[in-house]
């Protein structure tokens, strides 16, 4: 029985008088490809918030690696194997996208400003593997021919695709992809599906997306939880949640079933 | 004892003048997000409004604190129009940098028109008396100060919670663009917020002024400052919390120098250590009002 | 309106790993010449001007650091004047000699042991730079846990509190009457070297993978985070740097005015400090330097303004109005963040290879690159 990854029981935060996610449980296994999905405000970026510490849980646990990263701040919980991309591009604007993903590799940089200040060779030696490391994570995301363009320039499927690399050069083992489909066609959205297959076949990494697009979940994930009002209301393969009574009341309401007695058309 | 309500009686007058200036900033900041550092400066143009008032169109007192406060309110309205307003969807900092160059410019604007030199201001009679309480003799314009300030506070609270105006102005703080979105015409509103705030301290300035009666063009710094602090203290963008922030301010201000006279030459600093303890333990002040992002 | 930035955008450059070597021998080649015509000015040159280009050299020195903490890392300090009066005082009180000190110490003698030695120069400037990057370490703590316009306030609380401590602490500062007779030991070649030292840390570190850091705090702090970077380190890194340079930079000063007191490090220092980094650009080490000698020459050519002139041609005589000066420098950083938020130069800055492409493009029919 492999130890789980990723494992959350319980998890609660509010905001104010609402309650934002409440009473989340949610495990991971290494490799997985899961989804998170459920209709607008069901809480899953909250999920994400309060997974990479961004937000501060009123109760329950998350365990990465068997390790509870509670009161950890985010830049920890980067450092112990988790990144994220989010839902509304934060991307540094005024890098280029080189920069953007170089910053990614900070936080794994084994030299003192001093050595850098001083240009000593370990410091240099780190720095060109780093630069060497980014033009191929860019180019792997497709982005090879724009490394030196500013951020704030791209094209928004362009900018998703760089948070993407950014992410990706803090070494995670555990991707969270905050609607990385959002804006884009569907030309690009099947890119992007390869791209997410190949990271977790040929990078190993698990991981946890939240996205809208049904058909792109529906084709990629192995695994499905889906939120309500910061609820799970379902769990399972995409074949039986597409299929599960309460999926389907919470995202079109309980009108549907009404228009389904009387008979009408559906 | 004597001394103790001498004392008590200062702190009250010198909290109320706080308060006074407190308003506009928390005012402004509630609506705009903004640090109007140039509040204390317009205090200065009102006080200078006052003195003209006097010493050439020879106004009686409250007419000349009339006119201040008018001209104050105008002048509010002008620098938020010119300076502020064009910089209302740009980044904060840029917003502030530009108050400190407003505030700058009033002040050395001051320096060139009316000179350096600190000039007298005229006590008028009614606020120069010495009333004796047995033991204690306690300046008119003291008692005169708080219960002025309480009348102004009470008819702002009611502004702001029993008319149109004040609702709309409640509401901006909260949510600009739903606000803007409803049809109303946010920029007048603005304008009453600046030109409220900015009479207010005018009427401050005025009474500080009567107090220390001395007036030069750098008078605004240290008050504003002061008072920014005290609002923040009490909770800024909360009104209340402003009074209560200029309240506390004065008191601790005056209970230092009288309790503590060997390190009384620090007193300045008492308001922004208030200040940073504040921010440090429970940024969102006294009243706790948590602003919306 | 973008005027120098919008000679500096020229697209995306050839990568500097490529030029480097040559960058290198260029930047060596230039400090020589600049260093050449120092050594010419120490001899020969008019002294005023020698006064001048000390005073813009200590002032770029200060520009340079106080842009590192606001513009590259995007937080709004408002106490540069406090770490510069720590520099000084620090610095002045190492170096007085013990009967100076008694002699400027008359309304309470100076605590023991600075009442009884003086060290040289250079010693008293690195204590005293450390001890102002240290007193910027502490007080990192209480300043980044907020952020913003209450990170600016917080920063102008303290600049204040330490105003007033100079004013007040009789025994360690001499208080409101400050301290005098300090040696004029500050030359050009103290101002500009401690410029090209400040240069040389600074540019390289901005330049390095931290530098990328601190720029990627400033663009957004949240992002920054979640990929890795301890953004309350980096922040107190770019402070504690920017404290030790302004430090030193305070204590070339005492040394170049011979007499310090509380009232030179108020608040119009800071703001000073501000427009000359806003008139360069905020966030560009170029536009530090630029804005630098631009208000340092500049201040001194307005000069006029305030000693009454006539307009040529109308023959209309201006009296003298002493504080315009400071009344068109408020009036220009207004106008600049309304209509010119970025300075002259933006976030752009020099380098060798923006040269190359400038030169190369003038050259007629593909001058090779």
């Amino acid at each position: 029985m492999r130890r789980s990854l990723l494992e959350i029981k319980g998890l609660s935060c509010s905001f104010g008088g609402l309650r934002a996610v409440d009473g989340l449980d949610l495990e991971l296994e290494p490799g997985v490809l899961a989804g998170l999905i459920g209709p607008n405000g069901a809480g899953k970026t909250t999920c994400f918030n309060l997974i990479t510490g961004r937000v501060k849980p009123t109760g329950g646990r998350v365990t990465f690696e068997g390790r509870d990263l509670a009161g950890l701040r985010p830049s920890r919980i980067n450092h112990r194997g988790i990144a994220r991309t989010f839902q509304n591009i934060r991307l540094f604007g005024d890098l280029s996208a080189l920069e953007n993903v170089l910053v990614g590799f900070h936080g794994g940089l084994r030299a003192s400003f001093i050595s850098a200040i001083l240009r000593l060779p370990g410091y240099v030696r780190q720095e060109r593997q780093m630069e060497k490391r980014a033009e191929e994570l860019l180019e792997l995301v497709g982005l090879g021919r724009l490394i030196n363009e500013k951020a704030a320039n791209l094209a928004y499927g362009s900018q998703r695709l760089l948070e993407i690399a950014r992410a990706l050069a803090t070494g995670p083992k555990l991707l969270l992809l905050d609607e990385p489909a959002a804006g884009m066609n569907p030309q690009e959205t099947a890119t992007l599906s390869r791209l997410v297959l190949r990271l977790r076949d040929e990078m190993g990494l698990t991981i946890l997306l939240i996205e809208h697009d049904m058909h792109f979940v529906m084709n990629i994930c192995q695994s499905l939880t889906v939120l309500d009002q910061g609820r799970v209301i379902a769990r399972g393969t995409p074949r039986a949640v597409q299929l599960d009574k309460a999926v389907i009341e919470a995202y079109l309401g309980a009108g549907i079933e009404m228009a389904q007695e009387e008979g009408g058309d559906a | 004892m004597a001394d103790f309500l001498q004392q008590v009686v200062n702190g009250l007058s010198l909290g109320s003048l706080y308060a006074l200036i407190a308003i506009g900033y928390t005012l402004v900041y509630g609506i705009l997000r903004l640090i109007n550092f140039a509040h204390g400066d317009v205090l200065m143009v009102g006080c200078y409004a006052a003195y003209f008032g006097g010493a050439m169109f020879y106004l009686p007192w409250w007419a000349s604190l009339l006119g201040a406060m008018a001209l104050t309110a105008l002048l509010g309205v002008l620098i938020d129009q010119g300076a502020y307003r064009p910089l209302r969807t740009a980044p904060r900092i840029s917003a502030l940098i530009t108050a400190i160059g407003v505030s700058f410019l009033l002040e050395n604007l001051g320096i060139v028109i009316f000179g350096g030199r600190p000039r007298s201001f005229y006590r008028p009679e009614i606020f120069d008396r010495i009333i004796n309480f047995g033991d204690v003799r306690i300046l008119s314009l003291s008692l005169w100060t708080p219960v002025i300030t309480a009348g102004l506070c009470i008819a702002l609270l009611l502004i702001i919670h029993r008319t149109r105006t004040g609702m709309a102005m409640r509401a901006l703080s909260r949510d600009m663009v739903t606000v803007r979105l409803m049809g109303i015409n946010t920029d007048r509103i603005v304008a009453y917020t600046f030109a409220i705030g900015s009479a207010l301290a005018a009427v401050g300035g005025v009474f500080w002024a009567m107090k220390y009666p001395q007036i030069n063009p750098n008078m605004g710094v240290m008050p504003g400052l002061k008072a920014f602090s005290a609002a923040v203290v009490g909770g800024i963008g909360n009104v209340t919390g402003a009074m209560l922030g200029g309240l506390i301010l004065g008191f601790l201000e005056i209970m230092l120098v009288a309790l503590l006279p060997a390190i009384a030459g620090y007193k300045d600093a008492l308001a922004f250590l208030l200040l940073i303890l504040i921010l440090l333990f429970r940024p969102t002040g006294i009243m706790g009002q948590e602003l919306p992002e | 309106m973008r005027l120098l930035g919008g000679i500096f955008d020229l697209g995306p450059l050839p990568r500097r790993s490529a030029t480097r070597g040559r960058d290198n021998m260029l930047t060596v080649g230039f400090c020589l010449a600049v260093a050449w015509v120092l050594y010419w000015l120490d001899g020969h040159g008019d002294p005023y001007l020698v006064h001048m280009l000390t005073m813009a050299a200590l002032f770029a020195t200060l520009a340079v650091s106080y842009n590192l903490i606001n513009g590259v890392t995007g937080q709004l300090s408002l106490e540069p004047n406090a770490f510069v009066a720590c520099g000084a005082y620090v610095t002045a009180l190492l170096t007085l000699s013990p009967q100076e000190k008694m002699a400027s110490f008359i309304l309470e003698p100076l605590v023991w042991p600075l009442s009884e030695f003086c060290i040289p120069l250079l010693p008293a400037l690195l204590i005293a730079g450390s001890l102002t990057a240290l007193m910027a370490f502490l007080m990192g703590f209480p300043v980044f846990r907020v952020r913003g316009d209450y990170l600016a306030i917080v920063t102008l609380g303290f600049g204040e509190v330490i105003r007033v401590v100079a004013e007040n602490a009789q025994s360690v500062t001499n208080g409101p009457l400050g301290l005098k007779g300090i040696p004029r030991d500050t030359n050009i070649w103290w101002a500009w070297g401690l410029l090209g030292v400040t240069l040389f840390v600074i540019v390289r570190l901005v330049n390095s993978s931290y530098g990328r850091a601190l720029k990627a705090v400033r663009e957004d702090e949240t992002a920054a985070e979640a990929m890795g970077i301890n953004a309350f380190w980096h922040k107190m890194l770019a402070f504690c740097t920017s404290a030790f340079f302004e430090g030193v930079a305070g204590g070339l000063l005492a040394h170049l005015l011979t007499a310090i007191s509380p009232k030179q490090f108020d608040f119009l220092f800071t703001f000073t400090l501000l427009i000359i980094i806003v008139i360069g650009g905020l966030g560009s080490t170029t536009g530090a330097l630029l804005g630098a000698f631009l208000v340092t020459f500049g201040s001194e050519h307005l000069r006029f303004v305030e000693e009454g002139f006539t307009v040529p041609l109308i023959g209309l005589d201006i009296p003298a109005i002493p504080g315009m000066r400071m009344v068109i420098f408020s009036l220009l950083l207004v106008m600049i963040m309304i209509f010119m938020r970025r300075g002259l130069l933006g976030r752009h800055e020099f380098s060798w290879r923006w040269l190359a492409a400038v030169l190369g493009r003038r050259t007629p029919a593909g001058g090779g690159k």
